[in-house]
């Protein structure tokens, strides 16, 4: 299946963020606009933590 | 003016019934509440969503949870399982090799020992935490799904 980390984060987000874009929201603008910033957020979020977690060992 | 009554009385009967009718047919199948209540595009998006996240989660060594009692958030994260619908079934046959929601608790019993040694083979694929992961959201969706559409039902949301 997907094996890529940041693949799996790409898909997961899309699919939440345009869960609760339909689910939120009844206008096609105001779909797109969740699902562009929550989507978004969802990525660039966690590309932060990711970085800022680096320099901490595993174990 | 009886017939005025009668008209008046039908819509009520079938509002009352309305809600529970959507919750257990959203239950029963993703997006199903929100066709019953007449929001079919909603539904169609819904019902896309849930289930390729269901998918991948099946398609990536999820497994679903079982319920431990020395482990009481397993019986959250089973009951959100559950949540996902009659689907949930097919997560559970996959991992377990049968339908199965607790895990027998003394350590010795040999059924306790099948089923962890079915869920250790899951754990060791690569992608086990991204698939449980993806059921346990699956299961979550559908919960909003249901409330969704009792607040439809309702009338508290169009």
């Amino acid at each position: 299946m997907i094996r890529s980390h940041f693949l799996n984060l790409l898909v997961f987000s899309a699919l939440v963020a345009v869960f609760f874009a339909f689910l939120t929201q009844n206008d096609g603008k105001d779909r797109l606009r969740v699902v562009l910033i929550l989507g978004g957020s969802m990525v660039v979020l966690s590309l932060i933590i990711a970085y800022v977690m680096y320099p901490f060992p595993l174990r | 003016m009886s017939d005025t009554l009668v008209e008046q009385a039908a819509p009520a009967a079938r509002s009352a019934a309305a809600p529970f009718v959507a919750c257990v047919l959203a239950w029963l199948f993703p997006g199903l509440g929100h066709v019953y209540l007449g929001k079919k595009v909603r539904a169609a998006v819904f019902f896309a969503v849930v289930l390729i996240m269901f998918t991948l989660g099946v398609a990536s060594d999820g497994a679903a949870s079982l319920i431990e009692e020395r482990q009481p958030l397993t019986v959250l994260a089973t009951f959100d399982n559950v949540a996902t619908g009659p689907i949930d079934l097919a997560s559970r046959y996959l991992t377990y090799g049968r339908i199965v929601y607790v895990l027998p608790g003394e350590e010795g019993d040999p059924r306790r020992t099948e089923l962890m040694e079915k869920l250790r083979t899951r754990v060791r694929s690569v992608t086990y935490e991204y698939g449980s992961t993806f059921l346990l959201t699956a299961g979550l969706m559908n919960i909003l799904l249901i409330l969704d559409a009792f607040d439809i039902a309702t009338g508290r949301k169009d």
